[in-house]
């Protein structure tokens, strides 16, 4: 074995994140020893991120625990988040000892590597050098795909994996991910196995079930992560996938049981805390759900995961519950944390419809919603669609027919393939009295939403690709967070980029429906289809 | 715990000293380096003449025993809750050598013991790194206690997985820990002094890595190439 020799990391630049002076200090030395010069230093959060946005560094040194504010994992999750971190940056994570959340938490939360103290020399130098390697090595990919370029990056993954290197395993680690994000679910799956085959990995256990869940196979999905959370609840990110799960399952003792054990572990998640407040809500449990989603607002307040959801879910908790304060109190919240959101600060004052009325204060509910009726119409397509349910009912009973009725048609246009939410919308007619309207609204939105799709379809069949494309374009301007709609459109667009070559325009356009399908139904596999076709588009790639 | 109103029993209580133990003793640890640090700075009056340097050597490896002895425990109580974030990846067994013998080379310098290492470039292995490293440096301070003059550390692929061995010059482990072999049938030893908790770790680490329809395993040998004892970590 050769002795380390001392790195040179005179060209390099280092960001130091760490509240006690002395640590800071020993850093600063050990690194000098190496020859750096270029060294930055911040206390906490609020010092790093302003350094974060303005510079790149090689290497970020942060330390977990820094007192007040946020912590170094929640520092890397925000400049993952925002992509302040070059390609090829390092971060090492330093902690007094190994947690859950640095070691099996998702991809976007693990740091590159962790030191745990005490820091010697030798431990920095050797995990710095191999880092620095490692990430230098994998920085195209980590590009490729920042550029959402996947078939490229999964060619770069393929073309290094020919070689003989260190990151064999974190190459086949990417390339069963990105065929899974390209929904290549049979490349993905051949690789997890293989992975399996040599070695107990809990990555391609999870990479399995999540490909069984979004194939609908969910007894063998839970059946594949059992075999990782059974051991050890330390594997947080398959807790998650394990209580979705279950949820699907219909099992929702079992999911809310599931995502208490992770939380146990690693309390500070705040979407783990949604996840737990909505199942609990949907079980009756209020005072749980209501606590769960207290959590996830305090959790997510200054950070970029911040949106209005848990605010309202906090509101119908306590509306649930009866607690008209408190249900009014987290509206308020709502619209001064998320003040420079129109829709935020138009959700803030909607939902107080529906607190109102049930408080017996029916002006108050009155006045609110004539104010707000056309607000309501003109923005529809921005509101969430529990909000809407929430909405409509109320709306009704204060003789607005007219708006609940705009709202419901694009609940149900955005979800016509979705026969729950059609019973509900129903539902808000029925209790109106107004069954017989409601199922004919329904029949009409549903109606229209279907013919949308099959005279797209007929018309590029027929060759007239143009007129299908303003078809379904039009029809995504009524209907804007319908999925299946979304990728019809993006497949027409990417048709039209087939037969007259790459426009950026119309790539553009067909990436973001593709992505709006995505966030509308996560995992889908078209969707990641459609991705590789656009990718394809004009391109000619090497290898 | 303590938060919803149940009571706190005495495992809370045993649990945070320990870790602020723990962390007492790696700040006594920082200073006791530091002071070694400065005797070899040019021009400061050297300590070594009278001792002084030995002493603090001595009391920097006590510290580190005791952190390291904290560190296992609280590794064993997370294991055995399930909840240690075990984690086993590739690693290059040349930074396992490195940072094991890092470790303990001031203690080795101090008793004139000879520190061999015999690790090939470039060659990996699958394991949780941590707990790996609390089992060698365990190892290491163990042979170095009883070793006349020499210790080697052995780390090298062992069919698709690794071995690690830590020989001594000694005089090799007593009769009844030869016997009881695997560290996890192994009780609290009052005749050695030692809590078996070193053993125990070290077995409860061996069994944690599994593979390729093998697991882990922990052997006690005498003679060897020193001839002293040998101390063999076997990872699939």
């Amino acid at each position: 074995m050769q002795h380390l020799p001392t790195p040179d990391l005179s060209d390099n630049s280092f960001l130091i994140i760490e509240d006690y002076e002395g640590m800071r200090g020993i850093l600063r030395d050990l690194l000098a020893r190496a020859g750096a010069t270029r060294v930055s230093f911040a206390a906490n959060a609020q010092a790093a991120m302003p350094l974060l946005e303005r510079n790149t560094y090689d290497a970020i040194l942060c330390d977990l625990h820094l007192g007040q504010g946020l912590n170094g994992q929640q520092i890397l999750e925000e400049a993952r988040h925002r992509q302040l971190l070059a390609p090829h940056t390092v971060w090492l994570m330093v902690s007094a000892e190994k947690t859950a959340e640095m070691v099996t938490g998702t991809v976007e939360s693990r740091p590159d590597d962790y030191l745990v103290k005490p820091i010697t020399e030798t431990l920095l130098f050797t995990r710095l050098t191999r880092q620095m390697a490692r990430k230098l090595a994998l920085a195209p990919i980590e590009q490729a795909m920042r550029d959402r370029e996947y078939l490229k990056a999964l060619n770069l993954t393929e073309a290094l994996l020919g070689q003989a290197n260190p990151h064999a395993w974190d190459l086949k680690r990417l390339k069963a991910d990105l065929a899974l994000h390209t929904g290549n679910h049979a490349h993905a799956r051949e690789v997890y196995l293989e992975a399996l085959g040599q070695r107990d990995l809990p990555w391609a256990h999870l990479g399995l079930a999540k490909i069984h869940y979004l194939e609908g196979q969910f007894d063998d999905a839970r059946r594949e992560l059992e075999l990782v959370t059974r051991g050890n609840r330390a594997y947080l990110e398959a807790h998650d996938w394990l209580a979705r799960t279950l949820d699907r399952l219909g099992d929702l003792e079992g999911a809310q049981a599931v995502l208490g054990r992770a939380l146990t572990t690693s309390p500070h998640a705040p979407l783990r805390q949604g996840q737990l407040g909505e199942i609990a809500y949907r079980r009756g449990e209020l005072d749980m759900a209501a606590d769960a989603f207290r959590r996830q607002v305090e959790l997510a307040r200054h950070t970029p995961l911040k949106s209005a959801e848990p605010y309202l879910w906090l509101s119908r908790a306590n509306l649930a519950r009866g607690n008209r304060d408190d249900a009014l109190r987290a509206l308020s919240e709502l619209s001064i944390d998320m003040r420079e959101d129109a829709t935020a600060r138009l959700l803030a004052r909607a939902m107080e419809i529906p607190v109102r009325l049930r408080a017996g204060e029916r002006d108050r509910a009155q006045a609110l919603a004539a104010e707000l009726a056309e607000d309501l119409k003109t923005q529809v397509h921005e509101l969430p669609d529990e909000a809407i349910l929430d909405l409509a009912m109320p709306l009704m009973d204060l003789g607005d027919k007219d708006t609940a009725a705009t709202l419901l048609t694009s609940l149900v246009g955005n979800n016509h393939e979705h026969p729950e939410m059609l019973e509900r919308a129903k539902a808000v007619f029925a209790r109106a009295g107004l069954a017989e309207e409601g199922d004919e609204l329904v029949a009409r939105a549903t109606r229209a939403a279907v013919e949308s799709m099959n005279q797209g379809v007929k018309l590029a069949r027929e060759g007239k690709l143009d007129e299908a494309i303003e078809f379904t374009r039009e029809a995504r301007a009524r209907m804007p967070n319908n999925p299946r709609l979304l990728l019809n459109h993006a497949f027409l667009l990417i048709a039209w980029m087939e037969q007259y070559g790459r426009d950026v325009r119309v790539a553009l356009e067909a990436r973001s429906c593709i992505e709006a399908a995505r966030r509308l139904k996560p995992g889908e596999k078209r969707a990641g289809e459609l991705l590789t076709k656009l990718e394809l588009v004009g391109n000619d790639f090497d290898g | 715990m303590g938060e919803d109103g149940t009571r706190l029993d005495i495992s809370t209580f045993l649990l945070s000293s320990i870790h602020d133990m723990k962390n007492s003793m790696g700040v006594m640890a920082a200073y006791l380096q530091d002071a070694l640090a400065l005797d070899h700075t040019p021009g400061a009056p050297a300590a070594t003449e009278n001792g002084a340097r030995e002493k603090t050597t001595q009391a920097l490896y006590e510290a580190q025993r005791v952190t390291d002895h904290l560190i296992q425990l609280l590794a064993i109580y997370k294991i055995d809750q399930a909840f240690y974030p075990f984690d086993p990846q590739d690693h290059a067994l040349t930074d396992l050598a490195r940072e094991t013998l890092a470790r303990v080379a001031d203690l080795a310098r101090i008793k004139h013991i000879e520190l061999d290492c015999d690790c090939g470039d470039d060659t990996y292995g699958w394991f949780d790194y941590e707990l790996v490293f609390g089992v060698v440096v365990q190892a290491l301070h163990n042979a170095l206690r009883y070793a006349r003059g020499r210790v080697m550390l052995r780390i090298q692929p062992h069919e698709s997985g690794v071995r690690i061995r830590v020989e001594d010059d000694g005089p090799g482990y007593p009769d009844f820990l030869l016997a009881q072999g695997n560290g996890l049938n192994r009780g609290i030893s009052f005749e050695t002094g030692g809590t078996g908790l070193g053993l125990y770790f070290a077995g409860v680490v061996a069994g944690m890595h599994k593979g390729a329809g093998r697991t882990g395993a922990l052997r006690l040998e005498n003679g060897g190439p020193l001839g002293g004892g040998c101390f063999m970590l076997e990872l699939p």
